[in-house]
């Protein structure tokens, strides 16, 4: 199944801006980022069309995945 | 200190070196101090915090309000980031509704820090004001410690940082804290910062200053009418043992800090990439905090002024983390030419896109104004927003010059003017503004204290922060990292982990390490730097205790436990439909958490206070 892969700020300089990317049904987003091979630590924020979501959350065909770096000031 | 001592069970075994100025006589008096507490231990805020306690103070601008310059625990060690400086006082800014000054410390880095540590001072309490115009020499005697009150009148005028550079041709072996212009003209500015030295910046003559910002410290300093502070000392540089060694190495290497540190070494580079992710969810503020969900702040992203501009991630005193993001001006060869300003998350959005200034030069020459007359960018930001929201709502009756969004010369006038001294009203700061024009309702702080770059409609914590709404209360990026907003997590989140936020005001690192303040990284810090034993469970609880102490001086002060723990009403009263995370923050919300998160702290609070007559 296809789905949109949207990356920001330090994980998009690495790899992407935005993707189709193929993966299997049933696949949840920690395999995905692994697929991806971004390091977990380096994602601090997963959106599943807009919402967010947990690294052990399916994903399903047309999703759209956002992938946020960790953020952090003060 | 003998080794590996345990302070929880006798603080009073710690000592530290106190001297009091008389900046009225010049009478300086030196006094070893046993600890009362794990906080006088730890330091920083912890230790200020109930030294002003002990007074009443009813208005900043008075000589019994002390000017408290003060280290952490591992100031001046060889544990990464340990470079902090402390200054406190009551705040000529922070003010509760009945007018009465509220309790601040701000703090920076830079190599001042150290070079006071080394000078065999823990702590400088400048009491009474000068009549003339003074800077102070700290320095390293040969039987310890020794001050003097020199005339400054030659610095009159200079920025924050030509004084630094003129101090340092005579003093080639200090570090220094100054005020700019605006903390010379504490009149009309209440937001003065503390400039703080660099090594870079004295090698290169290049303005990468570091500054204490928040609360009007510098102000403060310039009511005194002490224009620096001069640290002079040789370099006492701590053996870097095996463990101290892992200790740096694992800040480096953990998480926490890894967001900070440069690209070029697969870090996240700073606090600038903010931008991005807040943008994800249209929650960059502009115009005021009023977010258009449209992609003007795109120009403000890091690969999009890297077309313009070379960017250098430099550091700190032998800091690895190397967060600062120095922009050049490019040359016509390519080459790196002059320094430009140096682009942090809060001066880029606060002098950018809440202007409705998005081109990058531009911003960048709005900051270096604010840093050169050595002002709290974001007193100064988002006060000078509010202006520009003002103005576009009343065309006809304008504030001040009638700028109004995007217009940067108007913007830069108004900057100079205030920094100068030539204007009154910008320099006191939002809420006295707000209430002179006779609306508040977009006002953005809370407590008097101008609120940094997170929108409020984001973070509720803000209400309970007490010196700064991001540094002092560690929830304001909670929703939308973990889209996190029921009534439980905040409660939760304020009471227990946002507080904590506060623990790196004491023990003298910078809270770009990263992790927890009770965090294994900082128990071994203090045990291989400083050879004390602290448990985590102790270092939590004393912050907790500095933290709710601060509280208590708030509630002393006057501030009014419903009325002034809350947001600008704008959040509450017409939530913004272009920021796409939910909007959860209403009256009824805000008064639940006030009843809950005060249920818990005030038991808390009971007896951290002097009592009335002590």
């Amino acid at each position: 199944m296809r789905i949109k892969i949207k990356l920001y700020a330090s994980l998009r300089w690495k790899l992407f801006d935005e993707a189709e990317w193929e993966c299997d049904p049933g696949h949840d987003i920690a395999a995905i980022v692994e697929q991806l091979g971004l390091p977990r630590a380096d994602v601090g924020t997963v959106l599943v069309n807009g919402m967010h979501a947990g690294w052990e959350e399916p994903v399903r065909e047309g999703d759209v995945l956002a992938l946020l770096p960790r953020m952090g000031g003060g | 200190m003998s080794d590996k001592q345990q302070p929880s069970k006798n603080p009073a075994s710690v000592i530290y070196q106190r001297c009091t100025i008389d900046l009225a006589s010049g009478a300086a008096a030196f006094a070893k101090v046993p600890c009362k507490n794990l906080e006088d231990v730890l330091g920083g805020f912890g230790r200020s915090f109930q030294i002003l306690a002990e007074r009443r103070i009813t208005d900043a601008y008075t000589p019994e309000n002390p000017l408290i310059l003060n280290t952490g625990l591992l100031t001046g060690t060889s544990i990464m980031t340990g470079m902090r400086s402390y200054f406190s006082g009551y705040s000529p800014l922070k003010k509760s509704d009945k007018g009465m000054p509220g309790a601040m410390w701000s703090t920076g880095s830079g190599n001042f820090g150290n070079k006071f540590k080394w000078t065999g001072l823990d702590e400088v309490i400048f009491e009474n004001r000068s009549e003339q115009p003074v800077y102070a020499l700290l320095k390293e005697g040969a039987s310890g410690p020794e001050v003097e009150l020199k005339p400054a009148s030659h610095l009159m005028g200079l920025t924050g940082h030509e004084k630094i550079m003129a101090l340092s041709k005579e003093y080639p072996d200090a570090h220094f804290a100054a005020i700019g212009p605006a903390g010379e003209n504490w009149r009309t500015v209440f937001m003065g910062a503390v400039v703080l030295s660099t090594d870079n910046e004295i090698s290169s003559d290049e303005p990468k200053s570091r500054f204490a910002g928040r609360g009007g410290m510098g102000s403060l300093m310039g009511y005194k009418n002490l224009l620096a502070i001069v640290a002079q000392s040789s370099d006492k540089i701590q053996k870097i043992t095996p463990e101290i060694r892992d200790v740096n190495r694992d800040i480096i290497k953990s998480g926490g800090s890894a967001r900070f540190q440069p690209v070029s070494q697969g870090g996240g580079g700073g606090t600038w990439a903010n931008i991005e992710v807040l943008q994800a969810f249209h929650a960059v503020p502009l115009n005021n905090f009023r977010p258009k969900g449209n992609d003007d702040v795109e120009r403000l992203f890091r690969d999009e002024v890297e077309k313009e501009f070379d960017i250098a991630s430099e550091a700190c005193f032998r800091c690895g983390i190397r967060c600062h993001n120095n922009l050049f001006h490019r040359n016509e060869d390519g080459s790196r030419g002059k320094l430009a300003a140096k682009f942090d998350f809060e001066p880029l959005i606060l002098f950018g896109s809440n202007l409705g200034v998005h081109d990058p030069a531009l911003v960048c020459d709005l900051i270096h104004r604010c840093d050169l007359l050595g002002m709290d960018a974001i007193s100064l930001g988002t006060t000078i927003s509010y202006i520009l929201d003002y103005n576009e709502r009343h065309p006809d009756q304008p504030l001040f010059n009638g700028a109004s969004f995007g217009e940067y010369e108007k913007i830069a006038e108004l900057i100079d003017d205030t920094g100068r001294g030539r204007i009154s009203g910008i320099g006191q700061g939002v809420k006295r503004l707000s209430e002179e024009a006779g609306e508040t309702s977009y006002a953005m702080h809370v407590k008097g204290l101008e609120l940094p770059a997170y929108l409020p409609d984001t973070n509720p914590g803000y209400i309970f922060a007490i010196a700064g709404g991001h540094m002092s209360m560690g929830t304001h990026m909670m929703l939308a990292k973990e889209g996190k907003r029921s009534m439980d997590e905040w409660v939760q989140a304020v009471t227990t982990g946002g507080l904590l936020q506060v623990g790196y005001d004491m023990i003298g690192l910078c809270k770009f390490v990263g992790v927890g303040i009770g965090h294994d990284l900082i128990v071994r810090a203090l045990r291989e730097a400083a050879g004390l034993e602290i448990a985590s469970q102790e270092i939590v609880a004393s912050v907790r205790r500095a933290y709710l102490r601060g509280l208590a001086l708030e509630l002393r002060q006057g501030f009014h436990e419903d009325e002034e723990y809350t947001l600008p009403s704008q959040v509450m009263d017409n939530p913004n439909p272009a920021v796409t995370l939910p909007s959860f923050i209403t009256r009824e919300f805000l008064a639940e958490l006030r009843q809950r998160v005060w249920g818990v702290f005030k038991p808390e609070m009971e007896g951290l206070l002097p009592a009335a007559g002590e």
